[in-house]
């Protein structure tokens, strides 16, 4: 690159950044403000009187708001629900992208079609199913049913169907059977794919705080969503809080998605495909 | 790429159903049995607590199509606020985070950092980032318009609360939040096309623009089926942005077909008409993706 | 107090919202759904002796009202070594969606607060259960609380919560503003002519000092308050039809309109703008909820002072919330549980001047005027409107009908449609969706 185009592309990148990370370094910053100061018009940039006043209020002693516990709960439902996405999607992605079988189409179609019925018609449904099972206020009941969502499904096999198929025919003239071609073949050459769709499921169920509300009853059995409105609801206007509170919960994501990136960069190992 | 037949092995007997039975197992509890027992509602008076809960069959779906109903004219107004936020949001999020992958899928110093930059809006939650807007885009108080006051601008637009502004707000916010999203998908669909397509169309003296027409796009098609289908989906299921930054406002113009549904069903507690809604407004999302499939597969 | 607008909104639940003149009880026709909660017949008492009990109590005191209660939790613990409290606290937005989930699988608390305009919802919903035994055995009566509230909890003939407190609107105003434009800063306007005339000194010194939003928190209920000034309702008493599009309701809205039309207030405020502006000296007054004397509490070097609403109309009257003790239903109705609980509401109930420190107004008379509430210069001043409050009719899903009245103010304040129209247009859904509720609670 030259020179000039090299200073010309950073800086259009770098610009362009700016819009996308301004927003950001706001809420850290009035993460770091008093309650007034945050609401102050014109607005400060710099807080003049710097204060973790609203971390203290988010860790303070108070033993009703155990926000340690609903880090690691969120942790573990974001977690096992990724896995467990990952591990039941890709599986059918690949029946779905590359056998025959009779039905194929119809089953296809119906897990898409399910993905356009509104989440809100399945959280009653849902719920009673639940309690069923048994499984209200546990971490069961946040991490299994959102691995049903047809998206993984849907997501895999699109990418599943872009993925040459000489690696395969040639595994299957090796003598590899089905559950061989997957995992030594098509997982490996779907690194890219597994691992957005990883990083995309743990920051669905990271996020969710509609479905949370209604199968956790005891507080430290709460993730962070739910847990943090118990703190912010009264601030109504503390932002300060507000914005830690958001902080906290997006930083760590924040870090794990620049770890996938490695994944997803490595991608279809620019192979010895061949051509 | 040359169409292989399924070689024999694969996709014989039960090998195909078993890899499908766990998910199946997930999908047929938690998502099918639900979406059944949604329809079923649909066909009554529902309320889960009630011990009452009378067939109605289809007046539920009747009462949407009934202008003297209590639900005709919201149901509509927000199927049409539904309608103009996915008519405006969805190409923008097919296109712009396509240019900003290709960006990113070339070498140079700091591109995890870019991509990392992009992304980040979206690992905040929605909560966040519609208090973090309604703060910024305040007519009156927000930063948006002092700094627009600031650079001689008309400082007194009203983002969140005045037409067409709140379109653009919510757009735009939905844009900014979610591009990172569709990017890190096209991200990993570029991985997909093998470096050798790319060789050979260069030996073949291709242009960049060419390159992309007759190499990038092909093998991202079904990754781009797949980016189109959701955008539209997760346009049309938009609920938290407009709840939080216009609150609907002004009147109910910004009161999206989700909003209505939830505060129907779950406010209310009328579900079988939420639910009625819902699969309304299902009915009329598979219809835009059956063309949308039908598009991309007469391309071929 | 005021859940987090944010997540209230998301949940598309608007607790809080105020009402009309109250109500005698509702018919006494149509089916009761209830089950379980006429059985704990049983006498109640002020202590309970039985064997040792655990009891869950659920609530929205997510602020500064979350320790006091918790403190007040942890005392009649200590005191009662045979009952055993336990508190969990929720976001409000979350609790109203939570708990009528959990009761129905049977996971439901034993006890909880409750808005009153929720009351009658939950009942004819079976969530929660009569408390007509509990109101009995402890001897409460209307005069021992103040009659509109007391009234409130009753549902078809039925009581079914035990007023705790009420939270009214009252008048907030920055002292630094007020004296900026020669006005007295201990002696803000009580009616309609001062009023004006402060804002328009204000205005004279380039302030706009009532800014006015189009938002439910405050702008429906500084509508609702306006309307019972003027004389009006929102409801007839059995909430049959929509009486806020009449002359009064007119007159209230078009008043809050003429402020923006007359440069009282700024066009387009936003949510919570109102609340900001007083903070930052960019308006001079701010109708808010009780709870507001905590958020200001908190805002160092504010000078500021809270009153009762300014008499605009013809009578003084304000909006308010009221926070109110219930009992839920279970799968297996246990008699020592609903004793116990009934012993736990009686002692709360009658600590609530240590309540009323955390920002609210007892409901109980008694501690009302005690010389210790009296004390409590900003409550009491609110306080004060004990008897110029409204709530709305105890009608099952009198909320959904309430929500057009927020279209209505939106529009109105947002100068997309004249007063008139906008409330004749949010008039026509409510009898609808009134007519709707009717037939599904079979009131």
């Amino acid at each position: 690159m030259g020179r000039v185009r090299g200073i010309a592309w950073y800086t259009m990148l770098g610009g362009l950044s700016l819009v996308f990370v301004a927003p950001v370094v706001w809420m850290l910053i009035t993460s770091f403000k008093t309650a007034d100061e945050a609401t102050r018009v014109p607005p400060t940039i710099v807080p003049r009187d710097p204060t973790v006043g609203a971390y203290e209020t988010l860790f303070g002693g108070d033993s009703q708001t155990p926000v340690l516990r609903w880090f690691l709960n969120s942790m573990l439902a974001a977690s096992g629900q990724a896995l467990l996405v990952l591990a039941v999607a890709s599986m059918a992605a690949y029946a779905l992208a590359r056998m025959d079988f009779r039905g194929k189409r119809i089953v296809f179609a119906l897990i898409v079609a399910t993905m356009f019925v509104p989440i809100f018609t399945l959280i009653i449904p849902n719920f009673l199913i639940i309690d069923r099972l048994g499984w209200l206020d546990s971490l069961w009941a946040l991490i299994v049913p959102g691995a049903a969502s047809a998206f993984g499904v849907f997501f895999l096999r699109q990418f599943f169907l872009g993925l040459p198929r000489e690696l395969e025919e040639a595994a299957v003239l090796e003598g590899a059977n089905s559950w061989q071609i997957f995992t030594k073949v098509i997982l490996p050459l779907s690194k890219p794919a597994l691992a957005t769709l990883a990083v995309i499921s743990f920051l669905t169920n990271w996020n969710d705080f509609i479905w949370p509300v209604y199968v956790l009853f005891s507080p430290e059995n709460f993730t962070l969503p739910p847990g943090l409105g118990t703190l912010q609801g009264a601030y109504n206007i503390n932002y300060p809080v507000i914005m830690a509170g958001a902080t906290l919960a997006s930083i760590p994501v924040l870090i794990l998605f620049v770890i996938s990136q490695r994944y997803i960069i490595e991608g279809v190992s620019r192979s010895g495909l061949k051509g | 790429m040359v169409a292989v037949k399924a070689a024999p092995g694969r996709g014989a007997g039960l090998t195909p159903y078993l890899f499908l039975a766990p998910y199946a197992l997930l999908f047929v509890t938690f998502t099918l049995v639900p979406a059944g027992y949604g329809l079923w509602i649909s066909l009554h008076d529902w309320d889960y607590l009630l011990p009452g809960k009378p067939f109605v069959g289809l007046d539920n779906y009747r009462a949407l199509f009934s202008s003297s109903s209590p639900v005709f004219d919201f149901f509509w107004q927000s199927m049409q606020a539904t309608g103009i936020f996915t008519v405006f949001s969805v190409p923008l999020l097919v296109v712009v985070p396509l240019g900003i992958a290709l960006i990113l899928n070339r070498s140079f110093r700091g591109r995890t950092a870019f991509r990392a930059v992009y992304f980040a809006p979206y690992v905040l939650g929605v909560a966040v980032i519609g208090v973090l807007w309604r703060f910024l885009l305040d007519p009156n108080l927000g930063a948006v318009n002092a700094l627009l006051g600031a650079v001689g601008l008309p400082d007194a637009t009203a983002w969140t609360t005045g037409l067409p502004w709140a379109w653009i707000s919510l757009v735009g916010v939905t844009v900014w939040w979610t591009l990172g999203f569709n990017a890190v998908i096209y991200l990993a669909g570029l991985q997909d096309i093998p470096r050798e397509l790319y060789d050979a169309a260069r030996v073949d003296g291709a242009g960049r623009w060419a390159e992309f027409r007759q190499v990038t796009l092909p093998g991202l098609r079904p990754v781009l089926l797949f980016v189109v289908i959701n955008t539209i989906l997760a346009s049309s299921n938009m609920f938290g942005q407009a709840y939080l930054i216009t609150q609907g406002a002004p009147g109910v113009e910004t009161r999206t077909a989700i909003m209505y549904i939830a505060e129907e069903g779950l406010r209310s507690y009328r579900m079988g008409s939420a639910a009625a809604m819902s699969y309304l407004l299902t009915l009329a999302l598979l219809l835009i993706s059956m063309i949308t499939f039908r598009l991309f597969r007469t391309k071929d | 107090m005021k859940p987090h607008v944010t997540r209230r909104g998301l949940l598309g639940l608007g607790v809080g919202a105020g009402g009309a003149v109250l109500l005698g009880a509702c018919g006494d026709d149509g089916p009761n759904p209830i089950v379980g909660g006429g059985q704990n017949a049983q006498p109640a008492s002020t202590a309970y002796t039985g064997p040792n009990v655990a009891l869950t109590f659920w609530n929205g005191f997510t602020g500064g009202d979350g320790p006091v209660m918790k403190a007040l939790v942890d005392r009649f613990n200590s005191e009662n070594p045979n009952i055993k409290v336990t508190m969990n606290v929720y976001e409000w937005a979350d609790y109203y969606q939570k708990v009528p989930a959990a009761v129905s699988t049977g996971n439901g608390p034993d006890l909880g607060i409750m808005h009153v305009e929720q009351v009658a919802t939950n009942a004819a919903r079976g969530v929660v259960l009569p408390l007509d035994d509990v109101a009995a055995s402890l001897q409460l009566k209307e005069e021992d609380f103040s009659p509109p509230v007391w009234r409130a909890g009753v549902y078809n003939s039925k009581r079914y919560a035990i007023p705790l407190d009420v939270h009214p609107q009252g008048m907030f105003y920055n002292k630094a503003v007020l004296e900026r434009a020669g006005l007295d800063p201990e002696n803000p306007p009580k009616t309609n002519d001062d009023y004006l005339k402060a804002l328009d000194a204000l205005k004279g010194k380039g302030v706009q000092g009532h800014w006015a939003t189009p938002f439910p928190f405050t702008g429906t209920h500084q509508f609702e308050s306006l309307t019972w000034q003027f004389g009006g309702q929102l409801f007839d008493d059995q909430a049959t039809k929509p009486l806020f599009a009449e002359g009064p309701g007119v007159q209230a809205l078009t008043w809050l309109v003429d402020l923006v039309k007359n440069g009282y207030s700024p066009k387009n405020v936003a949510q919570d703008a109102d609340l900001i502006a007083l903070q930052n000296g960019k308006a001079a007054f701010n109708w808010n909820g009780i709870w507001t004397i905590n958020t200001l509490r908190a805002v160092k070097g504010l000078n500021w002072g809270v009153t009762a609403l300014p008499t605009i109309g013809t009578q003084p009257a304000a909006w308010a919330g009221s926070h109110n003790f219930v009992q839920f239903k279970q799968r297996a109705t246990d008699q020592n549980k609903l004793q116990a609980g009934k012993v736990f509401i009686n002692f709360i109930s009658k600590q609530s001047v240590e309540w009323a420190k955390g920002g609210q107004v007892p409901a109980r008379k008694e501690i009302r005027e005690g010389a210790e509430f009296k004390g409590l210069k900003e409550q009491a001043a609110i306080g004060a409107q004990i008897d110029n409050l409204h709530f709305p009719p105890s009608v099952p899903g009198i909320p959904d009908a309430m929500v057009t009245i927020d279209t209505a103010v939106n529009e109105a304040i947002l100068l997309r449609k004249e007063p008139g129209k906008a409330l004749a247009d949010a008039a026509a859904k409510a009898s609808q969706i009134l007519e709707q509720n009717r037939k599904k609670y079979g009131g």
